[in-house]
């Protein structure tokens, strides 16, 4: 038997969980060392995975698949390919970088690394799964540190946030639960491999219980929540604004994610026909998402409301890239996932800093930042205008194959005018990203801050790290789009354009 | 030649770039000197490797050098290749641009002296005029639009060099946003344009092809050509997307040579003659660059011929200039468009620089506190007089050849547009003159009061003591203004619209001033000269007797047309941000999540409603369960 590394990679937060969980008494310099140690690890195991992926072979490998409750014929299956790549890969990088972010926390150090690192075994087994009760599993296993995290390490109304999230959340579970059980009742499987060559879409069930596109929006409402889409994105804002820093970074990175990958995974490839159906409706959620939240970002004042509602905005292109459903706009999409998780971390671990330096996270109050710390405005200003699209970041990369792909796509006609109206989604963005910088960053410098310090060592090697990945998949998005496209081929095919 | 070499022309400047500020700027700051030898020697480098591929390129057959084309990303059957075209407008512009670009930056070694930012300066300078090469090297749209959103970037950065001022980071956010909206249209246009071409292809060789037999046409091709020039119009400040420009001048005087001379602005003129074959087969989509273009000549001259701030009157003249280029382009000849733009160049470069000059003595850019430096500042007054000779169009100078060429062709094309070119012939000859006669003649109207009130204004040249610049400053303008006189020749034979590919009816050198055209042009300019001597010069009339009279006109072209509050107060923040957003937000706050919490309530409510039934007493609930069997058992008989 071959080396389990999926499964490694899958555990291997949770058994640092487990040990800083047994340590006697720790210091809290041990504990930020073992989650440091672990995450770390588990970063250069996902690298290797990417290293050792097969990059001609656009099935699923590694596949690790063990009887697990046999009479319901549920599964521990494990399994890999170009789309769950991509995310693994970026909750590798995340996680450890947010255990780097988290460094200065000092409050229940203990609690909080556990919380963290079982964090990051729930997301990263949600995008490993390919049964789907293992999956719903992991799905959920998820909340408990995200309550945690923002309720106990938060700020403002931590409580209120915490709660609505976990709520929110859950109530899309349901009926993703919901979703899973009738599929199941209906065809005996959980495993989705297996699901998606059934086409079921035009095959039609073995025993139907509800219609295809039933089951379709069942599953859909979960990943609607996550992503998010207009409207069901108001918990966001509120989660993001009352997490600490590092939740910021992994909630914006990497969570958000589960939904756009669901979608491509559950109900693009199982429900094919049904996706073809919808997609005119889904598009056009997708461009009002677009607009509406960049229009709602400019009205915000809130540095981390601010990058929570142009989240929802750059959500959009993803939903965009994925219901356009061509080959170019789903590796589109899936490039804006990894990207945005790129770009956005680095944005709300810059804000973080300057809430650290300064206190302050209302622009009207800030001002004139680049001079007092010359480095965060520097890396800031790259973050922003890696958000807007600039040529050269990976955010254009990614928002020039959405478009490109959603333009020629054959889903339904007149989809190049909802596309049109998504890429008027970049003017705006420039413009709420250019204010946001200039209110921060520019102008006269405020006296207020002159005894505020630059970022130092230990918090310049995530930001430089993230800045260096942003420019490096910018100039040669190849490195990623070459594996994305290889798991977004087989969903294309399915689809019979 | 290797094409190896071809690519260095624009990845030299990157490389400058990358090492002034990841190796100097963080590590050697102590001579940041340094950083200006890199990036000199790096546009060195490209103009010399430049003129090798001029040379190359006018022997070449077909005037065009073949390169082989590198992969960049592939999806399926989708494949985005980079590459490069040289052909000769490639080559001409690789040569005005990295020409341009070496001069301006030799000049800001003096104008940049002492300025914290000096290292920074020189980075972004590279980067800019890296950007602007790979620009016109680009042979497929999306690689152009990649360094056409870099050179945005850039003039970004630069009008923003000095970002403490609260008026430089308005004015570097209101160019990328402007510009922006203008890019909007050019992005649109790309998509569609693959999306509708069979084979899927961005290249510009291709879909020059694609319009030439047809393929590409009709309506699609009009929008698609006007989707174009949106993107152009906003990089060239066409009307309505000009605003940008004049506010550009919070930038240091140097960079606004290099925006106004060889890169932002000259992209879009370039990006039309890149694209004409498609604007050729829409007679729409030519027609409305003719208008736009000419209209934004004397629209732009209007607002220059009242302006007091020296830089902004040579702004206006850029935005007229330009408007000229899109005009002469709109009457179908690339050649007249890309000649003055050529000729355009070295003349607009020198006046700014030469406006450079007069602040790093004075200390202002208000021509109202300046006057009588002739005597103090001799060779800026000289080069100053000639720039603006050539850009008045006075013969034999280089812009008298360029400008007639434009009227020539707008002169068969139509009429009305012919005049409105011909009356800003005089406007352009009159305000270049005001320039010159308020700032260099008369007596010196600035002094004490000059030096602290007008640190703030200036590039931040303090204590004003009325010098001559120094040789670094003064040798690449003095090298300008020889080319400000002789670019035009090159078209005396029909030379330079020959390697464009169009035919010329030249006038040869005394022949022009045969031809009733170009003496109609140059006695429009004259008079225009004239008026201004008789204005600012010798004062037959007074300026402010003058403004008294035509007051209305006056207040327009003073408050440039209210556009500014238009567009920015009105639009952007009554009816977009106050209105629409306002609205949006309210929506979301109310609406969105006023349902979230009240699904919540409702949840809480019924909560508290059911929980009034569990009373914990066991006589209540034995009643209830009585009451339920009694009910079932009546339901079970009766359906029976």
């Amino acid at each position: 038997m071959p080396f389990p590394i999926l499964t490694t990679i899958v555990f291997l937060p949770a058994l640092g969980a487990v040990v800083l969980a047994l340590l006697p008494r720790p210091g809290d310099r041990l504990v930020r060392y073992t989650a440091a140690t672990f995450t770390f690890i588990t970063f250069i195991l996902t690298l290797l995975l990417f290293q050792s992926f097969d990059q001609k072979l656009g099935t699923m490998q590694f596949r690790e698949r063990v009887p697990w409750i046999s009479s319901l014929n549920i599964n521990f299956d494990l399994g890999v390919d170009g789309l769950s790549l991509t995310m693994v890969l970026l909750m590798g990088i995340l996680g450890f970088l947010a255990v780097l972010i988290s460094w200065k926390v000092e409050k229940r150090v203990r609690e909080y690394f556990i919380w963290l690192l079982l964090l990051e075994m729930g997301v990263l087994g949600v995008f490993l799964s390919l049964d789907l009760v293992l999956f719903f599993l992991f799905w959920e296993v998820e909340l408990m540190p995200m309550y945690m995290l923002i309720s106990i390490w938060g700020t403002g109304r931590k409580e209120y946030s915490a709660t609505k999230f976990v709520l929110y959340t859950l109530t899309g579970s349901a009926f993703m639960f919901a979703g899973i059980l009738v599929l199941y009742f209906s065809t005996g499987q959980f495993d989705m491999t297996v699901l998606s060559a059934m086409r079921l879409s035009e095959n039609g069930f073995p025993r139907e219980i509800l219609p295809a596109a039933a089951v379709f929006f069942l599953l859909f409402a979960a990943f609607a929540v996550k992503l998010p889409i207009f409207p069901l994105h108001t918990w966001l804002p509120d989660a993001h604004t009352d997490a600490p820093t590092a939740v910021s970074v992994i909630l914006a990175g990497i969570l958000l994610k589960m939904g756009g990958y669901g979608m491509m995974r559950l109900n693009i490839s199982i429900f094919p026909g049904v996706a073809r159906d919808y997609a005119p409706l889904l598009v056009l959620i997708a461009v009002i998402g677009v607009l509406y939240g960049a229009a709602v970002t400019l009205r915000q004042r809130d540095l981390k409301r601010m990058i929570a509602y142009s989240s929802v905005s750059h959500m959009g292109y993803v939903l965009l890239g994925i219901f356009a459903l061509s080959p170019v706009s789903l590796t589109g999409a899936t490039l804006q996932m990894f990207s945005h998780g790129v770009v956005t971390g680095l944005l709300f671990a810059m804000v973080g800093l300057v809430y650290d330096k300064t206190h302050l996270r209302d622009i009207h109050k800030l001002g004139g930042l680049s001079r007092q710390m010359p480095i965060i405005a520097v890396i800031f200003s790259i973050a922003g205008l890696a958000s807007l699209g600039l040529p050269g970041t990976s955010g254009f990369a990614a928002e020039f194959l959405v478009f490109l792909g959603s333009f020629q796509s054959q889903a339904f006609p007149g989809i190049q005018l909802y596309t049109a109206l998504g890429v008027l989604g970049v003017v705006l963005t420039a413009g709420y990203m250019l204010y946001m910088l200039q209110k921060v960053l520019y102008g006269e410098p405020k006296p207020e801050f002159d005894d505020t310090r630059d970022a130092d060592f230990l918090e310049r090697v995530p930001i430089f790290a993230l800045t260096a990945l942003i420019i490096a998949v910018g100039l040669y998005p190849a490195s990623l789009t070459n594996v994305i496209s290889l798991g977004v081929m087989p969903i294309v095919g399915r689809l019979g354009f | 030649m290797a094409s190896q070499l071809v690519w260095l022309i624009f990845l030299l400047p990157f490389l400058s770039f990358a090492v002034i500020s990841l190796v100097v700027r963080p590590f050697l700051n102590g001579s940041a000197r340094l950083s200006g030898y890199i990036a000199i020697a790096a546009i060195g480098g490209s103009l010399a490797l430049s003129l090798l591929v001029l040379q190359e390129v006018i022997r070449a057959p077909g005037h065009e050098l073949l390169i082989p084309r590198v992969t960049w990303v592939v999806i399926g059957t989708t494949e985005l290749d980079l590459g490069l075209l040289v052909d000769s407008l490639t080559a001409v512009m690789l040569v005005v641009v990295s020409g341009v670009s070496l001069l301006v930056q030799i000049y800001s070694q003096g104008y940049m002296h002492g300025d914290a930012g000096y290292s920074r300066y020189f980075a972004f300078m590279s980067l800019f005029t890296g950007s602007m090469l790979g620009l016109v090297m680009a042979d497929n749209l999306l690689q152009l639009f990649v360094f056409w959103e870099g050179v945005g970037l850039c003039s970004y950065l630069l009008i923003g060099f000095w970002f403490h001022r609260p008026s430089a980071a308005n004015a570097a956010k209101k160019a990328f946003i402007v510009t922006r909206a203008g890019d909007f249209g050019l992005l649109v246009a790309i998509l569609a344009l693959y999306a509708s071409s069979q084979a899927g292809t961005l290249n510009i060789k291709e879909l020059h092809l694609l319009a030439e037999t047809g393929a590409l046409g009709g309506t699609f091709l009009t929008w698609a050509a006007i989707g174009i020039f949106a993107g152009a119009a906003g990089k060239s400040a066409q009307f309505p997307l000009h605003t940008w420009l004049p506010d550009a001048m919070e930038g240091p005087t140097p960079v606004s040579s290099l925006i106004h001379a060889a890169t932002m602005v000259a992209a879009g003129v370039f990006l039309v003659a890149r694209m004409f074959p498609l604007f050729e087969h829409s007679s729409q989509a030519l027609a409305t660059v003719a208008v736009i273009g000419a209209f934004t000549a004397i629209f732009a001259a209007t607002m220059g011929l009242v302006a007091p701030d020296i830089k902004r009157v040579i702004a206006y003249s850029t935005i007229s200039q330009l408007g000229y280029m899109m005009l002469g382009l709109g009457m179908g000849s690339v050649a007249a468009g890309i000649f003055h733009l050529f000729n355009h160049a070295f003349f607009k470069c020198l006046l700014f620089l030469g406006a450079g000059s007069v602040n790093h003595a004075t200390g202002t850019f208000d021509m109202r506190q300046m006057g009588g430096l002739r005597r103090r500042m001799p060779w800026t007054f000289f080069t100053f007089v000639i720039a603006s000779l050539s850009l008045a169009g006075i013969w034999p100078l280089s812009g008298f050849w360029s400008k007639d060429e434009i009227l020539a062709v707008a002169f068969q094309g139509n009429f009305i547009l012919f005049l409105l070119a011909l009356a800003t012939v005089f406007m352009t000859a009159f305000y270049s003159f005001r320039v010159i006669f308020l700032t260099f003649a008369g007596s010196y109207r600035g002094g004490a009061s000059a030096g602290a009130g007008h640190g703030s204004q200036g590039d931040g040249h303090g204590a004003p003591s009325l010098h001559e610049s120094p040789a670094v400053m003064v040798v690449p303008m003095v090298a300008l203004s020889v080319m400000a006189i002789i670019s035009g020749w090159f078209n005396l034979g029909g030379e330079f619209s020959g390697f464009l590919g169009e035919k010329a009816h030249p006038l040869g050198f005394f022949g022009a001033l045969a031809n009733p055209l170009a003496l109609l042009s140059l006695g429009v300019a004259v008079a225009g000269i004239v008026a201004a001597y008789g204005v600012y010069g010798a004062r037959w009339v007074s300026a402010e007797g003058l403004g008294r009279a035509f007051a209305p006109l006056y207040n327009v072209f003073i408050h440039k047309y209210w556009l500014d509050e238009l567009y920015e107060t009105v639009f952007v923040r009554w009816f977009l941000y106050t209105f629409i957003f306002g609205l949006m937000e309210l929506f979301d706050t109310y609406i969105v999540d006023g349902l979230v919490n009240g699904a919540a309530s409702l949840a809480l409510g019924g909560g508290r409603a059911l929980r009034r039934l569990q009373t914990g007493q066991l006589q209540a609930y034995g009643m209830a369960i009585f009451l339920g069997v009694l009910a079932l058992g009546l339901i079970m008989v009766l359906i029976r």
